[in-house]
C-alpha cells in the first residue's frame, strides 16, 4: 500500500464537504434546466390547452420551477461555506496573494502542470486551484446576483427587488443581464470541466486522496507538506489534534 | 389662456356640470393609476391647481412620439392640449412658425420662469458641437439648456430622450446622449418607448397637472405606475410561455394559433412598459397581439441587442453568426480535448518519473 508511510491530514471540514456537493448537484441542475430556459429546445406539451399544460411534463413552468429551486438551495448553501471557514482553518482556501511564498509554490505547480518538472512540491491546498477557487465564487456571485435582479424584477416592489433590481440598471439593461447570466454559466462549465479533470490527474499521479478527500475530509502525504502552517497553527484545537492522527 | 386657471374653473367656463366634472376625475384616477381612495385628492387638486404651462421640445428625431401623443385616447390628446395644459410651444403641433415663434418661445421663458413644465422629445446631439442636429437656427442642445434653465421639470419623451435613441447606436457617430446628461438640477422624468404608449404620455403630463409634480418613480426614474412590470409578466401569451408552447417561424402553426414569441426574439421578458396591460390606441392592441415579438423599444441600448429575431444576440464570427449556447459547446470541447491531451501526456510523465526514481533510488515506489 503507497498509504503506508504516508501521514493522515485532516483538511476540509464536513460543512465544506457538504456545501461542495450541494455547490455540484445544484449547477448541474442549474445548468441543465438554464440551457432549456434560454432555448426551449424540446417541445413542451403541446397540443392540450394551456390550462392542462403547465404542469404536464416538463414545461417551462417546471423548469422555472426547478430552476428557481435549485438556485435558492445553492445560495442558502452557502451558510455551510462560511460556518466550516470560522471553524476550520482547512476550509480557508483564500489564497496568500499577499506572501511571497504563495507566488513561489504557484510557480512549481505551474511547471509541473505544464510537464517542465516532473513533480511539483507536496501541499495540501494546491496554490493553483485555490486561485481558480477565488475565480469560481466570483463567477458564483455574478450568477446570483445576477439570477435575483431577473427573478425578483417579477415584484418589483418587493425588498428582493430593491435590493437586486439596481443590478440591471448598473449593468445597462436587463437584457445585458441575460446574456452576463447566460455566458458566466458556460464558464462556470468550463471550470467544472477542468477541476474534475484537475482533482482526477492529482489523484493519478500522487495518490494523495485528492478526490476522497471531499468526501473523507483527509488527504495522506508521504511528504511534510509546504502549506502545513496554514492549517496548523490555529487556536482551534479540534484542528490541532485531529492532523496528528497517523495511519501506518 | 394664462395658465392660472384650474380644471374645474375651465369647466364652469364653459358651463359643464359639476357631475360631469367629478366623472373627469374619477377618469383621470383611474388613468393615473391611482386607487379610487385618491379620488377626493384628484378632486380637491382639480379644483385648486392652475393648469401648467408646457414648452415642448423636440431634438434629434423622428417626431413619432409626437404621432403617438396625437392618438391618445384616453383622454384625447385634444382634450389634454386644448383644456388640461396650456401647451405655449410646440414645434411640430403648432401652427405658428418662423422668427415670431422663436421669440414666443423666449417670451414663455421668461413670463412662466421657474414654473413652466418642459417636455423634451428627442436625443441630443454633441457631436461637433452640436451642428449635427440645429434647431431655430442654433444647436439643439444650446437650445435646450437655455429652456432647462428655467424649467420646474423635465419630462423625457420617448426612448432618444430618456436614453439616446437609435441615432447614439453603435458607433454612435454624432455622440447623441439623453437629455439628463445634458440637463441637471432639475426634477426629471423619464418616459421611454418608441415611442412611449400615448396613454402614458399623457398619464404623467396630468398627473404633472393635477399634482404639480412628478409622479412616483422606479430606480431607473420611470413612472412607477406604467413602467413597474415587465410585459412578459404581463404578457395575454404568458400561459403558453409557462406550458412550453412557442412559435418557432412567424408562419408555422404556432404563430396562428396564438402561441408565445419567445423563441422569435420576443424581449418581453426584459423590458418594463404597459403595453401588456394598457395596450396601444385605447386597448386596441400591442405588437406581441399583433403578432410580432417585442423589441424593448423602451429600454436601454435596445438599439444594439440585434439580431431582433433571436433570443440570444448574434455574435459574429469570421463570416458567420453564432451564439453563446454553440461558443459554449465549442469552448467546451475543446476544454475536454485539451484535457484529454494533458492526461494522456500526464501517464507519459508520470510512467517516466517512475523509471527515473528507479534509477535514483532503486527500489521505493513513489
Ligand atoms: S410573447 Fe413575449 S412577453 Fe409574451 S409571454 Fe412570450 S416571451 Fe413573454
Amino acid at each position: 500500500m503507497e498509504r503506508g508511510h504516508s501521514k493522515q491530514y485532516y483538511v476540509f471540514s464536513p460543512f465544506l464537504r457538504i456545501f461542495h456537493w450541494l455547490m455540484v448537484l445544484s449547477i448541474v441542475t442549474l445548468f441543465t434546466t438554464g440551457l432549456y430556459i434560454g432555448d426551449p429546445f424540446f417541445i413542451g406539451s403541446q397540443g392540450l390547452e394551456p390550462t392542462y399544460a403547465v404542469t404536464g411534463r416538463l414545461s417551462m413552468e417546471i423548469m422555472r420551477f426547478i430552476h428557481f429551486a435549485a438556485a435558492y438551495i445553492f445560495t442558502v448553501s452557502f451558510i455551510l461555506r462560511a460556518y466550516g471557514f470560522w471553524r476550520n482553518k482547512g476550509d480557508r482556501l483564500f489564497p496568500h496573494f499577499w506572501k511571497k511564498q504563495y507566488y513561489e509554490d504557484l510557480l512549481d505547480v505551474f511547471l509541473h502542470y505544464t510537464f517542465i518538472k516532473s513533480s511539483h512540491k507536496p501541499c495540501l491546498r494546491n496554490p493553483l486551484a485555490r486561485a481558480s477557487y477565488v475565480a469560481l465564487y466570483f463567477m458564483v456571485f455574478i450568477e446570483i446576483i445576477t439570477g435575483f435582479a431577473m427573478y425578483t424584477m417579477i415584484k418589483p416592489n418587493s425588498w428582493g427587488a430593491k435590493i437586486y433590481g439596481p443590478v440591471n440598471q448598473l449593468l445597462g439593461d436587463e437584457y445585458t443581464v441575460h446574456i452576463i447570466h447566460h455566458y458566466v454559466a458556460w464558464l462556470i462549465i468550463l471550470f467544472a470541466i477542468v477541476h474534475v479533470y484537475m482533482a482526477a490527474r492529482a489523484d493519478f499521479m500522487d495518490r494523495e486522496g485528492e478526490i476522497s478527500s471531499m468526501f473523507s475530509g483527509v488527504k495522506f502525504l508521504p511528504h511534510e507538506p509546504v502549506d502545513i502552517g496554514d492549517i496548523t497553527d490555529g487556536k482551534d484545537s479540534s484542528v490541532r489534534d485531529r492532523k496528528h492522527s497517523i495511519t501506518g | 389662456m394664462d395658465g392660472k386657471d384650474s380644471l374645474w374653473g375651465l369647466f364652469q367656463q364653459r358651463g359643464l356640470s359639476r357631475r360631469s366634472f367629478l366623472k373627469v376625475c374619477m377618469t383621470i384616477t383611474g388613468i393615473l393609476g391611482l386607487s379610487p381612495a385618491m379620488l377626493p385628492k384628484v378632486v380637491s387638486a382639480a379644483e385648486q391647481n392652475p393648469l401648467p404651462v408646457v414648452v415642448w421640445l423636440h431634438g434629434h428625431e423622428c417626431t413619432g412620439c409626437d404621432e403617438s401623443f396625437i392618438r391618445s385616447q384616453s383622454p384625447l390628446a385634444s382634450d389634454v392640449l386644448l383644456n388640461m395644459i396650456s401647451l405655449e410651444y410646440s414645434d411640430t403641433l403648432s401652427a405658428a412658425a418662423g422668427e415670431p415663434f422663436e421669440h414666443h418661445l423666449e417670451e414663455v421663458m421668461k413670463r412662466y420662469e421657474g414654473k413652466y413644465l418642459l417636455a423634451v422629445e428627442g436625443g441630443v446631439s454633441t457631436g461637433n458641437e452640436g451642428t449635427f442636429c440645429m434647431v431655430g437656427g442654433k444647436p439643439f442642445v444650446a437650445a435646450l439648456k437655455e429652456a432647462a434653465r428655467g424649467a420646474a421639470a423635465v419630462l423625457e419623451i420617448g426612448s432618444c430622450a430618456a436614453w439616446g435613441g437609435v441615432q447614439a447606436a453603435k458607433p454612435n457617430p454624432t455622440n447623441t446622449v439623453a437629455v439628463h446628461t445634458v440637463v441637471s438640477g432639475k426634477p426629471i422624468i423619464k418616459i421611454p418607448g418608441c415611442p412611449p404608449i400615448p396613454e402614458v404620455l399623457t398619464g404623467v403630463v396630468m398627473h404633472y397637472a393635477m399634482f404639480g409634480q412628478l409622479p412616483p418613480v422606479d430606480s431607473q426614474g420611470r413612472p412607477k405606475q406604467f413602467y413597474g412590470n415587465r410585459i412578459h409578466d404581463t404578457c395575454y401569451r404568458r400561459p403558453f410561455f409557462n406550458s412550453g408552447m412557442f412559435a418557432e417561424q412567424f408562419d408555422d402553426a404556432g404563430s396562428k394559433a396564438g402561441w408565445c414569441l419567445y423563441k422569435l426574439g420576443c424581449r418581453g421578458p426584459e423590458t418594463y412598459n404597459s403595453c401588456g396591460n394598457l395596450r396601444w390606441w385605447n386597448g386596441l392592441s400591442y405588437p406581441i397581439q399583433s403578432g410580432h415579438g417585442c423589441i424593448g423599444c423602451s429600454s436601454n441600448g435596445f438599439w444594439d441587442n440585434d439580431h431582433f429575431y433571436d433570443r440570444m444576440p448574434g455574435i459574429p464570427v469570421a463570416k458567420t453568426i453564432t451564439n453563446a449556447d454553440t461558443i459554449g459547446l465549442v469552448v467546451g470541447g475543446a476544454a475536454v480535448a485539451g484535457v484529454a491531451a494533458h492526461g494522456a501526456l500526464s501517464v507519459l510523465q508520470k510512467s517516466k518519473r517512475r523509471s527515473g526514481e528507479h534509477e535514483e533510488v532503486g527500489g521505493p515506489k513513489a
